[in-house]
């Protein structure tokens, strides 16, 4: 099963964050509730990246943040040769880099293919 | 608070310094900034040392307690300062309230950062651990690749080209060809910035500052005793610091560099002066993008404007705001926590008029900004003729 990104929503006044704070940025309340993003985002910018970090294998190392339609943003790496500001783009689970020895997992943004 | 003035100021040269470890840097720089200031026979109250990574990149720890030491300054106050690539801004700024406060009578801030000596890769690596660790660093960012997203955005929304990126570097190298403590000695054409390689796509090589060893210091007094120190005091008229998201994505607006806007407007605030009084300014050109951002946010171009008032030789050394007339960090060099004092000790020089083929002539105000992380925490400072 595919899992979902999540964000952070502010019980207080409902602004939504991702990464978590430890307080809400807007109203400094401490509770929140997980809500998923959802599966679909856009494409904001983008780099590749030719100067790598150890344990990355994509070369060049494609970068971006995208948004989602409830205004939430995320950073992760792309898949797909032909990337462009504003395409659709959906979060896919996985193995994202090596980091020492361990295998670190999270989030890619792969383009979005609407069912045919 | 009382008023507070820079009575001397030094530092190294800038560049790949092989045989010197970041002691020897701290004291190179020290010792002429409390020669310039004729406070060589004087006893400090307070030291404060910034620094970005002295533990990771050579190994010692507590450095601010091994100057004093150094520098017989015992038994005075002595604290590193850590702020990423603002460190110095932030020491600078801490030197100045501990004076202006009427804690301290004489303190010496200065800023180092020995870093030719280590891989590049690791360099980066420990750069990078400047972004947020769970949605930025783990993802594989790197400082590059933050600058590489905001730049394609730049581009997009504020009329900057690829010819405009080349411009700036193109403009502080020529002027780092008039500053002997410059690190990158050459001219560079805009095709050469245009073709050099690419680092992280739009960002090319030409479009970054090198990595380098160095050290800045500067002397800080009362401003009713500076003369009994210096013939040629200037004042701190205002600092400003402020703050962003950790990671870049969550800001309202991604090409706004909030951290700068708020900064430099608390610093003018404080000097009671507008961006249009400053009449030389340097700018944190880690990046050449950061240069005509900042150019922006900090209040002397409308938003969008920076790239025109580049390409109309406004920020030239002969223009109507020189920015960067030491080269900038793009040709200066970057050593990390030198960085922030070294802005302030080439305005010292360009207010007295000592910067010799760089000068801007008959400057009365100085601005700089030192921006840290990717602009989640900004120190501005002004400085003024006394
Ligand atoms: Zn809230």
């Amino acid at each position: 099963m595919q899992e979902l990104m999540v964000g952070f929503k502010c019980k207080g006044c409902s602004m939504l964050h991702y990464p978590r704070h430890a307080r809400c940025l807007r109203c400094k309340g401490t509770v929140f509730e997980e809500v998923e993003l959802g599966d679909e985002c856009k494409l904001l910018t983008y780099t590749k990246l030719y100067a790598l970090p150890e344990g990355i294998e994509m070369t060049p190392l494609l970068l971006g943040i995208v948004e989602f339609p409830n205004g939430v943003r995320a950073l992760g790496q792309l898949k797909g040769d032909d990337i462009k500001v504003g395409m659709r783009l959906r979060p896919i689970w996985g193995k994202i880099r090596k980091l020492g020895e361990k295998d670190i997992y999270g989030f890619r943004f792969e383009p979005f293919y609407s069912p045919q | 608070m009382r008023d507070v003035a820079i009575i001397g100021c030094g530092m190294t040269k800038f560049g790949r310094l092989e045989g010197k470890g970041l002691m020897e840097l701290l004291v190179e720089a020290s010792l002429k900034a409390i020669d310039d200031g004729g406070a060589g026979d004087r006893d400090f109250d307070a030291v404060y040392v910034a620094n970005f990574a002295a533990g990771e990149l050579t190994h010692q720890t507590g450095i601010a307690s091994s100057l004093v030491d150094q520098l017989s300054l015992l038994p005075a106050a002595a604290d590193r300062v850590e702020n990423g690539p603002a460190s110095g801004g932030s020491a600078i700024k801490n030197g100045f309230l501990a004076v202006a406060s009427g804690a301290h009578d004489l303190v010496l801030v200065v800023g180092g950062e020995k870093m030719t000596h280590v891989d590049t890769d690791i360099i980066t690596d420990i750069v990078a651990t400047l972004s947020q660790p769970e949605t930025e660093y783990v993802h594989g960012v790197t400082l590059p690749s933050l600058v590489a997203m905001f730049t394609r955005l730049y581009m997009q929304h504020h009329g900057v080209t690829e010819r405009h990126l080349a411009m700036v570097a193109v403009k502080n190298h020529a002027n780092a060809l008039k500053n002997p403590y410059a690190h990158l000695q050459k001219a560079v054409t805009i095709e050469g910035v245009m073709n050099s390689v690419m680092i992280a796509d739009p960002l090319r090589l030409y479009h970054c500052c090198p990595i380098s060893d160095g050290g800045a210091s500067v002397v800080l007094c009362p401003a009713d005793e500076a003369k009994n120190y210096s013939d040629a005091p200037v004042r701190i008229a205002g600092f400003g610091q402020a703050t962003d998201t950790h990671a870049v994505h969550e800001r309202e607006n991604p090409t706004v560099l909030k951290a700068v806007q708020l900064a430099s407007k608390r610093a003018f605030e404080m000097a009671k002066l507008m961006p249009g009084d400053i009449n030389v300014a340097e700018l944190h050109d880690a990046f050449v993008i950061l240069e005509i951002a900042q150019s922006e946010d900090a209040g002397f171009f409308r938003k969008g404007e920076g790239a025109k008032a580049l390409e109309e030789g406004k920020t030239a050394l002969d223009g109507e705001l020189p920015i960067n007339p030491s080269g900038g960090l793009k040709a200066r060099g970057h050593p990390i926590g030198a960085t922030g004092v070294a802005q302030v000790v080439e305005l010292v020089w360009q207010l007295r008029g000592e910067s010799g083929k760089r000068q801007v002539k008959g400057a009365e105000h100085a601005y700089c900004c030192n921006f840290g992380g990717f602009g989640n925490n900004v120190v501005a400072h002004i400085l003024e003729r006394m």
